[in-house]
């Protein structure tokens, strides 16, 4: 019974260990061709060093950007998101960002950097 | 007499097999927890929070980048130069390996970028960005 018990320990130390990670997946563009993918029919959003986020022309609140995606997606259900991020910018926001466009229904995200 | 030394003969031939099964199995259960381990980080990052992270079951490779830039692989630091190289060798070991890479909340989009090209200059072409569920 003790054996028994062992191996019941060791198999869910291991399911344990094999279900821990949670990640978002997100796309990079391919080297030296950041400049053509701004033209295609992809929803931008800019993310600011300090913290704002741009989408379009207007500065918008990280809790904005998921209902910004879904009229986007409305009206144009297949395209993607660009998410272009200032190098200073942290990570936090730009994770909260992917998070509402995911919210927001769109799963093609392509992750850049500028500046 | 002859009875008693063909009983006691038998017994000597029937070996116990069940202490050896026990064992063997022992020894899998070991080698399969050594060999799928995740290679932890080694730090503690604050991970941002997200609704929508997904389950990652064979991401074990784990590579944090802190807020101060450094970033962490198999419980070492590494230069960014380093790290293809690192990268490689844990591709090499095992090729079914995906990675996540945990940045934290307060680092830089600019590194985490650069870590993701890496590791995928690397060879491994599945990195996610690691979140904690929300709430």
């Amino acid at each position: 019974m003790l054996d028994f018990v062992l191996n019941l320990l060791i198999f869910f130390i291991i399911t344990a260990v094999f279900v821990k990670e949670l990640g978002l997946m997100v796309n990079r563009p391919p080297p030296q061709q950041d400049v053509e993918l701004k033209g295609d029919e992809s929803i931008n959003i800019q993310i600011l060093a300090n913290g704002e986020i741009w989408m379009g022309d207007r500065v918008v609140d990280v809790r904005a950007v998921r209902a910004n995606i879904e009229r986007e997606s409305a009206v144009n259900p297949k395209s993607g998101v660009l998410i272009i991020a200032e190098k200073d910018a942290e990570t936090g926001v730009v994770v909260q960002v992917i998070d509402e466009v995911h919210l927001g229904g769109i799963y093609n995200i392509t992750f850049t950097t500028s500046g | 007499m002859q009875s008693l030394r063909h009983s006691s003969e038998s017994d000597d031939h029937g070996i116990d097999l069940a202490p050896m099964l026990d064992f063997v199995l022992n020894l899998l259960i070991f080698f399969i927890i050594t060999t799928s381990f995740i290679k932890e980080a080694g730090v503690t990052v604050i991970r941002p929070n997200a609704d929508t992270a997904e389950s990652r079951e064979s991401g074990n490779i784990l590579v944090a980048v802190r807020e101060n830039g450094e970033i962490w692989i198999d419980r070492k630091p590494v230069d960014v130069r380093e790290l293809r190289g690192v990268i490689e060798r844990l591709h090499v070991e095992r090729p079914e390996d995906t990675a996540v890479i945990i940045a934290d909340k307060m680092s830089r989009a600019g590194m985490v970028a650069l870590v993701m090209d890496t590791i995928r200059a690397g060879g491994i072409k599945d990195v996610a960005i690691g979140a904690a569920p929300a709430g």
